[in-house]
């Protein structure tokens, strides 16, 4: 990536666009702190963070989901969502070692709201099979519930509909829409234009790792490198 | 059977299972692949060694030059030992696990077994180089005879005590959110990062976890057999206890367990009734002195790629963890309620 400067507005869906080999999931990469940043900074919530490992950018509620599947595939679908779940008592080496009386009422607490997610997104039948043998559609909402599950306040995502059935896109088209009205922020790689037109606030579109343009798609769509580079069909 | 070949089966399967727990947390759990494991076993034993012995000018210990010799009472120097295990994770794992990749920790964890093994054989006035230890004292002998029938059965029952402690504790951890999150850890360490999971902290922490118990391991052997040398601990230990954890069922502890049981217990007793020579319709056959242990290696690396092969999951697999209320009827293991 070269130059590239975005602004993430707050409780706005960003989207970013993109031919293939454009940089998009690097840049999300950078953002989440699963690549390092070899020069430049990051801002999150007025702080800087760009030397900040992963992890703590996560706890920080600055989380990622992946391009390719990246389940716990020997965790069951419940437990995917589980792990992601903060505040359980169980979660250290010495709440483990107290034993379930300690950490059971925090685990009863978030199994019930993993169990909400998984009601919402359709896959409660699914809760207790292993994550690695689910469909790429379902690997995708998988990792959607899971980021939710670590209650975000900037959610990065990398082609969530991407695998998915079209009665779910819907589905998560309205659940991204309704958390964008309770206020979260988002920042989206997607391809499907259509997509992106209907959900996004703003549209950052890269190309060769550079930003190209910025705007609605519909201020996009009037200038002519852009269409040219990507916007054509 | 006698009352010492049954006490040193099952004091050695008590801690070849205490040992396979601690490797499977590490190993099967939390996907570290420690080929160095052996040594905190040895950290153990010496520890617990020259915590129980008296200093090397005694009368009677005067052959052997080692650091300590405090002569403490039981159950101080097993206490030591798992203590001694314990602190050498850190600093190994501090170098080992923090920025390198899975397989380059692999690769440095076995070097760095080759490394301890030549240091300590090499190091006479640390712990008596090659020759080792000799004379350990054993738990309580001045109140109960060493050689008497009822001591046997006593260190049997202090090995199972310890087994079913450490069963305890490794249960606890395995079934727990926090065995969860060193699973998701196993499978996904980026994926894990991205949701807020330390990976460096939980990897030192069940490493640190398994150096105690693998010491604890190495103090009750050195506590029964009375002696430990370099010869004892060379490296391909460690991966006899790499078949068993795989050949039981990675990632839970009775999976363990049973490996513990097949393969460093039952399959090296069964090589021991091989006969010393074969008569093949009156061709007498002598077999080469060490040919036998070398077709136990065979056979241990036959084993393992068997099982990788045919049956990666072991004996015993890693079981589904299903919460009650789940929709799903068919389901084996309750480990939770919601």
């Amino acid at each position: 990536m070269d130059g590239v400067s975005i602004e993430v507005v707050p409780g706005h869906i960003t989207g970013i666009i993109g031919p293939n080999g454009a940089g998009k999931s690097t840049f999300l990469a950078v953002l989440a702190g699963t690549l390092p940043a070899t020069s430049g900074t990051i801002i999150f919530d007025g702080s800087e963070i760009t030397r900040i490992p992963a992890y703590l950018r996560a706890r920080r509620g600055l989380v990622r989901t992946f391009q390719l599947p990246s389940e716990f595939a020997r965790l069951t679908v419940l437990e995917n969502l589980l792990v992601a779940a903060p505040g359980n008592r169980g979660d250290s080496l010495w709440g483990a070692l107290l034993g379930p009386r300690y950490w059971m009422a925090d685990e009863n607490r978030l199994v019930a709201q993993a169990r909400d997610l998984l009601k919402r997104f359709g896959m409660s039948a699914k809760e207790s099979d292993y994550a690695g043998i689910m469909s790429g559609g379902q690997k995708r909402l998988i990792e959607i519930m899971r980021a939710l599950m670590l209650r975000p306040r900037c959610l990065l995502l990398d082609e969530p509909m991407s695998g998915v059935h079209p009665r779910v896109v819907e589905e998560i088209q309205y659940y991204l829409q309704s958390l964008r009205a309770g206020g979260l922020t988002i920042l989206m790689v997607e391809h499907e234009l259509h997509l992106v037109e209907q959900l996004c606030d703003s549209v950052v579109v890269m190309a060769q790792g550079k930003v190209i343009g910025s705007g609605t798609m519909t201020s996009l769509r009037r200038q002519r490198e852009i269409v040219d580079a990507y916007l054509v069909g | 059977m006698n009352t010492y070949y049954a006490a040193n089966l099952l004091v050695y399967a008590a801690v070849d299972i205490i040992a396979c727990i601690a490797l499977n947390l590490q190993f099967g759990v939390s996907g570290i692949v420690n080929f160095s494991f052996i040594v905190f076993q040895a950290a153990g034993a010496y520890a617990a060694a020259v915590l129980s012995m008296p200093p090397d000018t005694a009368s009677g210990y005067d052959f052997q030059i080692y650091v300590g010799g405090f002569q403490l009472p039981f159950p101080l120097p097993w206490i030591g030992g798992a203590i001694a295990g314990g602190l050498l994770s850190i600093p190994v794992g501090f170098v080992v696990l923090r920025k390198l990749r899975s397989d380059y920790q692999a690769i440095a964890l076995l070097v760095t077994s080759i490394i301890a093994n030549t240091v300590i054989t090499n190091a006479r006035p640390f712990l008596n180089g090659a020759a080792g230890l000799a004379l350990v004292p054993q738990p309580l002998q001045d109140q109960i005879d060493p050689v008497s029938d009822s001591y046997q059965y006593f260190y049997i029952g202090l090995s199972a005590l310890s087994v079913v402690l450490v069963w305890f504790v490794a249960s606890r951890i395995v079934n727990s959110p926090f065995g969860r999150s060193l699973r998701a850890m196993r499978d996904n360490e980026v994926a894990a990062s991205a949701l807020g999971k330390n990976p460096v902290a939980l990897k030192m922490m069940i490493f640190i976890v398994g150096g105690v118990i693998a010491g604890l391991s190495g103090a009750i052997l050195v506590g029964f057999i009375q002696l430990w040398a370099p010869s004892v601990w060379l490296y391909p230990e460690t991966i006899i206890l790499f078949a068993a954890v795989i050949v039981g069922g990675r990632g839970n502890n009775l999976g363990a367990v049973l490996g513990a049981l097949l393969v460093p217990v039952g399959f090296e007793e069964v090589t021991r009734l091989l006969p010393n020579q074969f008569d093949l319709g009156g061709l007498v056959i002598t077999p080469q002195v060490g040919l036998i242990p070398a077709l136990q290696w065979v056979a241990i690396g036959l084993l393992i790629i068997g099982f990788l092969w045919f049956r990666p999951e072991g004996v015993r697999p890693e079981p589904r963890r299903v919460f009650e209320g789940s929709p799903d009827p068919s389901e084996v293991e309750l480990v939770s309620t919601a």
